[in-house]
């Protein structure tokens, strides 16, 4: 529309039809099979899904059977026929069902997602197992004699379901379905449902494992560079084992020797271990064999003498005994024998040292090599012939995502299933009963233990060491964009208080990984990223074909070869084992890659070739980022323009499509690490360009090319146009306020109870006038009932979807469900209504409807059961018997205790009425009147609206259970939040009727006057462009396009804008609407999509006179939402004694608010027993009746008198002038 | 006004062990009766436990730590416990 069809490079001189190269264009079709077929949350559904279909089975696979053998006992009654019997119990296959739910009548049947929301259920399906049993009685004759029972399908437990993954109930169902069953077709799954939330698991990022990392340290360290990596085995729960290698700094080594020795930690060792008696230890002792391990090439002196100091170190250790002695002596035995030692070492070294090398037998030189390339990448570190890692590159980064997450709990929890078996088989065989697997086998374990982490976000068991906390947050449903991004986004738990800024920082590898906009500002910046357009994450395969083909393409093993080769080949790293060497690397990794890219070889497994190192690196673990590229071969893309015709022609999504392009190996996934070796271009026209004239060209061997450059961007940071002309800080900006925006957040809200955003999680002061104090204690129990559920939503009366549009807003439904309107916004100074950061608004366009909003608030309670038989009833609360009754109105209940969809609610009036009886014995002795106690919810007193609808069903406990929506209509009015899409927030400081506002010549009128003074500073050039784009597309009836990295430009702009008519700029000749006088400066005018974001004065709007106070220390209380006092804090004291004003503080803050009176002893200094009735005035310390007097005091002042007296010091209020000597005498007498 | 409390810290991480100095003797069973003294000059090492006078020289390297000493000398009770045992020497329990 503005460019791309005036120029156009490609149309150039191309040669035959059948291989006519494709344009930029094109990759759009590209980009929309992939989101046609993966969707926004892909990462979420592989993960999920690769967790239900194999880690659990493997999970289940790797336990090993339990073996039960009675404790022999002396049983004089029963003489056994056999010597000994032994129970054996193997689980086997498991088995999943779909989404299942039990009603409380036994009753089973399957659950929808709207059921799980809507009765707060959690949507879980049943997990069995085979269980076999066996039973082998040994004779007294060594004969064996087994019974083998088949127990098929047993129930172990729930396991919730990641909506639309392949276990789901609406998994694949059409659009048509979707709406049937109550569901948005624009939703994308990829979170759980747990007690009726929807819950998501956010990514945690860690660091590669199996991975060596050389460092250098800081100086004055005592070392000068450290080797370090962190082993752990395939399918080990257990935590990595690190090791460290480390050299010496020069100048620390003491006695003046050589200087640098090279030592290693090894686990369970207390000391550092230098590297030649590990060698030594391994059964490799000549210095030789050992330098051979390390250095490869002899004739490279530097490095060897590198390793003199070590050898003449380790010059008293000559065989290997008297190295596994010497390190076994180091080890956690003291005391022992050396054969003992001897022996720990070895088992040390075979299975702790390394396990991701092996933790077999005769894994030594295997070992040895490893360790030796440890020491070989340190001492070229210390060399210098290499820099030190970088820790923050992506590369060396794993994600895990709700499949490993989960895998690690299930893991876990089925480890203590077994153990609970185990110990319940083992009681029952001791006690001579029979073994019933029924009970032995608690599904609760599972069920409760998957719920509790998921519902709490602290991932593992319950008050136990090293959980991690918010791990799953509440699925954020403010707008549709915010639920997106909510779903891709990941966590670094590193501390926030960390100063260290590197972390935070954007990295160059993250390139088309994570967007480099969106993350929050403040503690946890830079620290929660969000995934990039087209990220995959991998899931995961197995090792074992790459290892077949490397063994089939001629890789040698250590027993194969001797260390003199090493130089001249290429090492073979498989997820970071090295497993052999290879003599004609070029030939290898092209067959890989050519594998790879016919997909015989996993698409995801990471191919890396260092060339310097001479490394070859292959990775097929679990986590990496990797994205999807053109594949360029001789400056041409493989895809040619008949591939995208085929795929704009097919017929049904399924055939062709994604998975057809990279199967035909047009595109393929490239990894972060991978990437570091491909030469990449950014554009197509980059290709063009090097091929028609290569001199100027940047590159000539181009390897792969960009899909577009615009997919760097996440989901929040996709809907802002042009970002690529404002300043980088205001993108983020934008990518926080998205988020706040209103909208249609799903296309299902009127058939949800609105979740909750965030809990309110605050601690409940309770609050009570005097009278209640009595009964405070007794509420404070129920208090977390009344404020547990707090759940809004925000939706938008007429949104419309922006005029200036960028190409990934069509995928991620951002016409559909928009969160905004193309406001007219003018830029203009208009009657001063509109400084600093405040709008004005046409109040004719909001008369109109303009940004009005649906407000929705539920509220939720049920019977509960106290006792067997006691239950609480909803119902309308009677005067004469219930006690504890509310100050608002009843008379909006029905006779079911609720108030019924249509009446209009407002301040504090009763919406759910529910009492509870009392039992006659715990009425504290009051007249009997009262047989119940109110426990109504009453609406929150600053809101009022209409009951929307009321669900009256029952919960997973069979309990009766009610959910209240109440709605309101918000109409924008001074002091309501308004945004553009370029970081420009704003609330409104006026609202003019059309006629006071300018007008153009044309009549048109502006919806919103910005201030000019928010555009220099801010630099928010994007926002200018829009508006002139956003004039010319209004004007040609069409949508712009601004979609970042592009070849539109503002001169294109302008022509077009001109063409139309217009001032070229977007500038317009205005007049005064309270005056009717021409504006002196002409305004930039034209449209601007606004976004309402959900601050709202009405929301915040909050003053106090007098209201409640704190029981304990009788000060106001907090927060608008209990009517709580306004703080009048240090500094605006200061202000008042800086007016002289001290007598005035003392009468506010003193006298008319926190005055006590107190009854002081004038011998003690304490305070003394008063009687106002009877007059009378005691110290019983001091047996003192007469020298009493009364002092006014804050009442915090009293309180912390008694706090101190409580903790024995005693606070002396002493009134008269202390006399030296003489009184003190007294006092001691 | 009192901070309010924050999350409990997590436990400081546990640093590697150091290495013992002291140990139990295997005269008097005293638990931190046995120091070692290592002579650079002679290369001579000697443990003694200061509660019953027991001790134990030995020749060091420059590698050696109190545990080297240590342990050569548990392994010589051994040996010479082990020879008690044949019956073919007796008395050198003090080795």
């Amino acid at each position: 529309m503005y460019g791309e069809d005036e120029y156009d490079p490609t149309v150039v001189e191309e040669e035959e039809d059948d291989d006519e190269e494709i344009t930029q264009e094109d990759a759009w079709a590209v980009i929309s099979a992939y989101f046609e077929e993966k969707g926004l949350v892909r990462q979420q559904l592989d993960s999920f899904d690769e967790f239900i279909q194999n880690t659990m089975q493997e999970i289940v696979d790797e336990s090993a059977d339990i073996e039960i053998r009675p404790e022999s006992q002396h049983n004089p009654g029963r003489q056994s026929d056999f010597l000994e019997t032994i129970y054996k119990i193997s689980f086997g296959q498991i088995y999943l069902s779909k989404p299942m739910m039990t009603e409380s009548d036994g009753e089973t049947a399957t659950l929808f997602p709207k059921a799980a929301r809507l009765r707060n259920l959690t949507y879980s399906a049943p997990l069995y197992v085979d269980v076999t049993k066996r039973i082998i009685k040994k004779g007294h004759d060594l004969e064996e004699v087994t019974e083998t029972q088949e127990f098929t399908k047993v129930f172990i437990g729930k396991v919730p379901i990641m909506l639309r993954s392949s276990y789901c109930t609406v998994y694949q169902n059409s659009e048509k379905d979707l709406t049937e069953l109550g569901e948005c077709p624009y939703d994308q799954g990829g979170y759980f449902i747990i007690n009726g939330s929807e819950k998501v698991l956010i990514a945690q990022e860690k660091m590669s494992t199996n991975h060596v990392y050389v460092f250098k340290k800081r100086q004055p360290n005592k070392y000068a560079y450290v080797a370090e990596v962190r082993s752990m085995a395939e399918s080990q729960n257990r935590p990595p084992s690190s090791m460290f290698v480390r050299m010496l700094s020069r100048t620390s080594a003491k006695g003046g020797s050589s200087g640098q020795y090279i030592r290693a930690t090894l686990p369970y060792i207390r000391t550092e271990i230098p590297i030649i008696i590990v060698f030594r230890a391994l059964g490799f002792v000549a210095d030789k064999d050992i330098l051979e391990h390390i250095c490869y090439d002899f004739s490279d002196t530097q490095m060897m003498e590198l390793l003199r100091p070590s050898l003449e170190e380790a010059f008293v250790i000559q065989n290997q005994q008297v190295a596994l002695d010497y390190i076994g002596k180091r080890g956690s035995t003291v005391g022992v024998t050396r054969e003992k030692r001897i022996k720990y070492a070895k088992e040390i070294l075979q299975k702790e040292m390394l396990p991701h090398v092996g933790v077999g037998e005769y894994c030594e030189t295997k070992k040895a090599y490893y360790f030796g390339y440890i020491i070989h990448r340190l001492l070229l570190c210390a060399l210098g012939r290499r820099p030190e890692d970088d820790r923050d590159h992506y590369g060396n980064k794993r994600l895990d995502l709700a499949g490993p997450l989960l895998g690690g709990l299930f893991r876990m929890l089925f480890r203590k299933l077994t153990r609970d078996v185990r110990a319940y088989v083992q009681k029952c065989v001791d006690n001579g009963k029979d073994v019933n697997l029924q009970f032995a086998i608690k599904a609760k374990t599972i069920t409760s233990g998957l719920k509790y982490s998921l519902a709490t976000g602290n991932w593992g068991q319950a008050n136990a060491a090293g959980t991690r906390a918010g791990v799953s947050q509440v699925l954020n449903r403010l707008t549709y964009a915010s639920t997106l991004s909510h779903l891709r986004r990941l966590n670094s738990p590193i501390g926030r208080e960390g100063k260290l800024a590197k972390p935070r920082q954007l990295h160059n590898s993250h390139w088309g990984m994570m967007c480099p906009a969106e993350t929050p500002e403040g503690q946890a910046c830079g620290l929660v990223k969000n995934l990039a357009l087209m990220v995959y994450i991998t899931v995961g395969s197995a090792a074992n074909p790459i290892l077949e083909f490397l063994e089939e393409w001629s890789t040698e093993n250590f027993e194969e070869i001797s260390p003199a080769v090493i130089p001249q080949s290429t090492k073979i790293f498989v997820n970071g084992c090295w497993v052999g060497i290879h003599r004609n690397p070029d030939l290898l990794v092209k067959t890989l890659r050519q594998l790879r890219r016919q997909v015989d070889v996993n698409t995801e497994v990471g191919v890396i070739r260092d060339i310097r190192l001479k490394e070859l690196r292959l990775y097929t673990d679990y986590g990496r980022c990797s994205r999807p590229l053109f594949i360029v071969e001789k400056q041409r893309l493989l895809i040619k323009k008949k591939d995208i015709q085929a795929l704009q022609l097919r017929e049904s999504p399924e055939d062709g499509g994604w998975h057809d392009l990279v199967s035909k190996g047009f595109i393929e996934y490239v990894d972060t690490e991978e990437e570091e070796t491909t030469m990449i271009s950014m554009t197509i026209n980059d290709l063009v360009s090097a091929r028609l004239n290569p001199e100027e060209a940047y590159s000539e061997t181009y390897t792969h090319c960009e899909i577009h450059p615009s997919l760097i961007l996440g989901v929040c940071a996709s809907i802002i146009p042009f970002p690529d002309h404002n300043q980088s800080p205001r993108n983020t900006y934008q990518s926080a306020m998205g988020k706040q925006a209103m909208g249609i957040y799903v296309t299902n809200y009127q058939l949800r109870m609105v979740r909750p955003c965030s809990y309110f999680l605050s601690y409940v002061y309770l609050l009570f006038f005097l009278q209640f104090v009595i009964f405070s204690l007794q509420l404070r129990l129920y208090s977390f009932l009344f404020f547990s559920q707090d759940t809004l939503a925000y939706v938008l009366y007429y949104p419309q979807k922006p005029l200036v549009t960028t190409r990934a807003m069509e995928h991620l439904h951002f016409r559909q469900l928009p969160a905004g309107i193309n406001a007219i916004v003018a830029i203009a100074c208009y009657s001063g209504y509109n400084q600093e950061d405040s709008v004005i608004m046409n109040q004719s366009s909001i008369d109109r409807g303009f940004f009005r909003s649906l407000f929705f608030r539920s509220y939720r309670d049920e019977e509960k059961k106290m006792g067997t038989l006691v239950k609480e009833d909803f119902g309308r609360p009677n005067r004469e018997n219930t006690m504890g009754m509310r100050h608002g109105s009843y008379d909006k209940l029905d006779d079911d205790g609720l108030a019924p969809p249509g009446t209009r609610v407002s301040g504090e009036d009763v919406i759910i009425g529910k009492t509870t009886p009392i039992s006659q014995d715990d009425s504290q002795g009051q007249a009997s009147r009262y047989t119940r106690r109110d426990h109504s919810t009453s609406l929150r007193h600053s809101e009022s609206g209409m009951v929307d609808q009321v669900l009256l069903t029952t919960n997973a406990d069979g309990l009766r259970f009610v959910k209240v929506r109440m709605r309101s209509v918000r109409i924008p009015q001074i002091g309501d939040k308004f945004s553009s899409r370029h970081g420009q927030k704003g609330t409104v400081g006026m609202t003019y009727t059309q006629e006071d506002m300018p007008w153009t010549v044309e009549g048109i009128t502006p919806d919103i006057i910005v201030n000019p003074h928010a555009i220099p500073s801010r630099m928010t050039i994007g926002q200018l462009i829009e508006c002139i784009m956003g004039k010319v597309a209004a004007h040609m009836g069409k949508e712009g396009d601004a979609t970042p990295f592009t070849d539109v430009t503002v001169d294109n702009i302008s022509k077009a804008l001109h063409k139309c008519g217009y001032q070229m700029r977007g500038f317009e000749t205005m007049y005064n609407g309270h005056t009717g006088r021409r504006l002196t400066a002409m305004i930039f005018l034209g449209p601007t999509y606004y976004q309402r974001l959900k601050h709202m004065v009405d929301d915040k709007i909050h003053s106090r006179g007098r209201g409640p106070v704190q029981i304990l220390t009788r000060q106001p209380a907090e927060g608008r939402s209990r009517d709580g006092g306004l703080r009048f804090g240090e500094m605006e004291r200061d202000c008042m004694i800086a007016h002289g004003a001290a007598h005035f503080l003392k009468e506010r803050l003193f006298d008319q608010s926190d005055a006590y009176r107190v009854h002081v002893c004038e011998r003690c200094g304490l305070i003394a027993i008063a009687n106002l009735k009877k007059n009378s005035f005691e110290c019983r310390g001091c047996k003192n009746k007469t020298d009493i007097v009364q002092v006014h005091i804050p009442y915090a002042c009293k309180l912390l008198f008694q706090e101190l007296m409580a903790m024995a010091i005693a606070p002396r209020m002493l009134t008269k002038e202390v006399k030296p000597s003489k009184d003190q005498k007294k006092k001691g007498a | 006004m009192g901070k309010r409390k924050s999350r409990a810290k997590p436990p400081p991480k546990k640093r590697m062990d150091k290495l013992d100095t002291v140990f139990s003797c295997p005269f008097c069973n005293h638990g931190t009766g046995v120091e070692c003294r290592i002579d650079m000059k002679n290369l001579i090492g000697e443990a003694s436990c200061r509660i019953c006078q027991e001790s134990f020289s030995t020749t060091v390297t420059a590698l050696t730590e109190p545990i080297d000493i240590y342990s050569e000398w548990i392994d010589e009770c051994e040996r010479v416990n082990n020879l008690e045992d044949d019956g073919t020497l007796e008395g050198r329990a003090d080795a």
